[in-house]
């Protein structure tokens, strides 16, 4: 019990300290002008499309889609954090202290997560109406939760990532850009899974966001709730299956690195 | 001339330093994969000139960002600002040949537009009015450099460069036309994209690869080599501030 | 002409928010070509600036400057051909390129053509020592590889003039020495180098002269030597077997500052007096004891002395 504990305490300071580096870059000013501005434009970028092509229907698939995956970006720029850590010299410090590095860097990452999270909404509460769109109230506050689940399930892959890159830094800018257009690419964001040939179809439905995004079209489509709980328990599966996957591969990973010397102090 | 092609030279070796550099040429071909699926879906292959240039212009404006743009604050963190200001040649020389090397490194990112458009979904991409094309990308370029030696200077002056550079991509896509044409945008965001050269050229290079016939051609890339040839001599007036700091207050030294 | 001629160079920072701060204050300095002139001083003294404002990297705020006879102000095309900088330390290279990369990229700035950059490249990094490592990444050298490869590459453009900016901070000894080595060759090669340090041992071992400065103020310029003369008053008398009443009598002398035992049984008698030394040496002979020898302050010394009240505050 005291280790579940004293985990939970690892993981809570582990989540503070990333929400203050967090705000140590970011000003309110900074957030909104900067982050914001850009959120808007790029769900707007591709919500325009709909309006090019004419289409009410394309234009919400394109916004829903899109905005969903500003959360999936915030969980992978938590990737960052692998970087940040090796580049401030505290990764050391981090292994040599007894907590699982897992945790730390799960825990570190959490505040950027929710910060996407709730962009993806503001995205979509502000750009559906701007849109001319109509969303199905109170039926639209349960694309809340869902997004939330979208936002977790990436950042499990994203920890994974994080721990296959942690050897090597320099990748890490390359490695979240490739990483955030290859969701955007194989996810179901901008055109539906059916459109993808079986074999990448099924890749897809592996991947994060996939499954989530699904269920949170089906609530607006006012699908049958057992069709969004199907949708909605791939999700949840696929989400367990990265973590499962980083928790066992990321302590791999890290000795690796202290065996061959590619976590030094400072990058 | 010899400084221009020693800042080219070394430009090109520190793309093979950080891997960084890579990123435009990852996430064109993905761009590119991306539209051609939309419109396919959409059923509308008469748009594949808007999915074959949106991926160069997100390339090269990525490439102005992040890469250009950071080319003389870089020198500032690296300690060597003062060594280059103290050498024989034209500080603003090694500039330009730095920022002009990565620009035109961009056209790859049109080889692999249109290869991965041809190689996954069959499209095969016409250039219509050939002169006119080339004409436009040319005078692009131009202006893309011409703006990022604008991004270079800045940057080093200005207080919030770091969240400008990562937020000025999609808002200026957008502004931009270079998906969808300005003409889709609300009618009081209009006269924001005029000043914004990548709209002009979008539009031109959409009409280069459309078999109607192209009007107000050379006014319309007047405005490109104009709004170009701007943010150069903003570039280059900010540059000579960026000196006299150097040298004057000794401001921009260590950090 | 003097290589480098400085007239009363003041400058002046006025940093945002705070009070201004004067780093030179009027300092004048005159090097003959081909010496080695050491500029000594604790941190803040104004070195590096002075060195700034010679390299054309930083602008006077009063005075002027000349390096080969050209203003250093307005005559900036003609002196930057003429000198390397050389201002060490972490930064300042391409740390994701190699050695030889980062000599060629200054070899080109320094307009010298292809070939020639090729050739003198090759020969400096030989010279220094670097051949072997020369296509290694930087980011993997030494502390004393980047050191020498700094420079090689302040040498690249084959300048008359040297400016090192504490050039060995932070080497091993070893590497110090090789390194001295190789300013005794640029030395001998008819160079004139102006050399910031806080190292005595280097000042005296390296330099022609040496110029103290402190707090933007030139305080004198000497050979290493004749810099100590100038606190001849501290004298040192280091003496053995004398008798323990002796010491008591020396010891209330009027000037005499010290009377140490050493570890070896000498004892060292310290006196900050002109004359006092007389007076100990009289003690000293009248009891018979003859095993008796005075020396100069070294260089660090004279340092300690005229600077040292500072403490650890700079």
């Amino acid at each position: 019990m005291s280790a579940l504990v004293s985990n939970a305490r690892v993981s809570w300071y582990a989540i503070v300290s990333g929400a203050n580096d967090y705000w140590a870059i970011f000003t309110l000013k900074s957030w909104v002008f900067g982050w914001c501005v850009r959120m808007l434009s790029q769900v707007s970028f591709f919500a325009l499309i709909g309006k090019l092509l004419e289409s009410d229907k394309q234009t919400q698939f394109f916004l829903v889609g899109n905005a969903v995956m500003i959360a999936a970006m915030g969980a992978t720029f938590a990737m960052n954090m692998t970087t940040s850590e090796r580049g401030n010299g505290t990764l050391s410090l981090l292994l040599a202290s007894p907590s699982r590095p897992v945790l730390v860097f799960a825990s570190r990452g959490v505040y950027v997560m929710a910060d996407g999270v709730f962009s993806a909404l503001l995205g979509l509460f502000i750009l559906g109406p701007a849109f001319g769109l109509h969303f199905p109230f109170p039926r639209i506050l349960l694309v809340i939760p869902l997004t939330a689940l979208v936002g977790m399930s990436a950042y499990c892959f994203s920890t994974f990532l994080a721990g296959v890159i942690i050897r090597k830094r320099e990748v890490t800018g390359l490695l979240v850009n490739a990483t955030i257009v290859i969701l955007m690419t194989l996810c179901g964001i901008n055109v539906p899974v059916s459109f993808y040939p079986g074999w990448l179809a099924w890749i897809s439905r592996c991947l994060p966001i996939t499954n989530g995004l699904e269920a949170i079209r089906d609530v607006i489509a006012g699908a049958p709730a057992s069709t969004i709980a199907a949708h909605v328990g791939a999700e949840l599966l696929v989400m367990s299956g990265w973590l499962a996957l980083a928790l066992v591969t990321f302590g791999a990973f890290v000795r690796a690195g202290q065996r061959d010397g590619s976590l030094e102090y400072a990058a | 001339m010899r400084a221009f092609l020693a800042g080219a030279q070394i430009q090109l070796r520190f793309l093979r330093a950080y891997p960084d550099a890579a990123i435009p040429f990852f996430t064109a071909p993905m761009f590119s994969v991306i539209f051609q699926m939309v419109f396919r879906h959409a059923g509308r292959e008469d748009l594949t000139p808007y999915a074959a240039i949106a991926p160069v212009f997100i390339a090269l404006w990525w490439l102005a960002l992040f890469n250009s743009g950071w080319t003389i604050t870089m020198e500032r963190w690296n300690g060597t600002i003062e060594m280059l200001v103290a050498a024989p040649s034209s500080f603003a020389a090694v500039v330009f040949g730095r920022i002009t090397t990565t620009t035109l490194l961009g056209v790859v990112s049109f080889f692999e537009t249109w290869l991965v458009a041809r190689a996954i979904f069959g499209t095969k991409i016409t250039i219509y009015h050939p002169w006119a094309f080339y004409a436009t990308v040319f005078v692009t370029l131009f202006a893309m450099a011409g703006t990022a030696v604008a991004m270079a200077s800045l940057f080093v002056l200005a207080r919030n460069a770091v969240t400008f550079s990562n937020s000025a991509s999609y808002p200026f896509y957008v502004l931009g036309g270079i998906l969808v044409p300005v003409s889709f945008l609300p009618h009081w965001i209009r006269p924001v994209s005029a000043v914004v050269f990548l709209s002009w050229s979008a539009d031109l290079m959409r009409a280069a690869l459309q078999a109607a016939p192209m009007h107000e051609f050379w006014f319309r890339l007047a405005m490109v080599a104009m709004l170009g040839a701007a943010g150069l001599l903003v570039g280059l007036y900010a540059m000579r501030v960026i000196l006299t700091r150097v040298r004057g207050t000794g401001e921009l030294g260590t950090t | 002409m003097p290589a480098v001629d400085v007239q009363e160079i003041r400058r002046i920072f006025t940093p945002r928010k705070r009070e201004p701060v004067v780093a030179l204050d009027g300092v004048s300095l005159a090097i003959p070509a081909g010496e080695v002139h050491g500029l000594l001083g604790p941190n803040g003294a104004g070195k590096t600036t002075l060195v700034k404002i010679l390299s054309t990297v930083l602008l006077p705020s009063g005075g002027r400057a000349f390096v080969g006879g050209h203003d250093v102000v307005t005559e900036t095309e003609a002196v930057r051909p003429l000198i390397g900088i050389v201002f060490g330390g972490e930064r300042g290279l391409y740390t994701r390129l190699s050695a030889r990369q980062n000599l060629e990229y200054w070899g080109a700035l320094y307009r010298l053509s292809g070939a020639q950059i090729k050739q003198r490249s090759a020969e400096l990094l030989e010279r220094v020592g670097l051949t072997e490592r020369a296509d290694q990444r930087v980011e993997e050298f030494s502390r004393g590889m980047k050191q020498r490869l700094h420079l090689a590459r302040g040498l690249m453009g084959d300048a008359r003039v040297l400016f090192l900016d504490e050039p060995t901070t932070g080497m091993d000894p070893l590497a110090a020495r090789e390194f001295r080595a190789l300013i005794n060759q640029l030395k001998g090669e008819g160079r004139t180098i102006l050399l910031t340090t806080h190292d005595m041992v280097e000042a005296e071992t390296v330099c022609d002269r040496v110029t103290l400065i402190d707090r933007g103020r030139i305080l004198a310029t000497e050979t290493p030597r004749s810099l100590g003369s100038l606190i001849s008053r501290f004298q040192r008398i280091d003496v053995e077997d004398a008798p323990r009443e002796v010491l008591e009598a020396i010891r209330a002398i009027d000037g005499v500052s010290s009377v140490t035992t050493l570890e070896d049984g000498t004892v060292r008698i310290e006196v900050h007096e002109e004359g006092a030394t007389t007076l100990v040496l009289k003690e000293l002979v009248d009891v018979g004891v003859t095993a008796v020898k005075t020396s100069l302050p070294s260089l660090e010394e004279v340092y300690v002395q005229v600077i040292g009240d500072r403490g650890l505050t700079v």
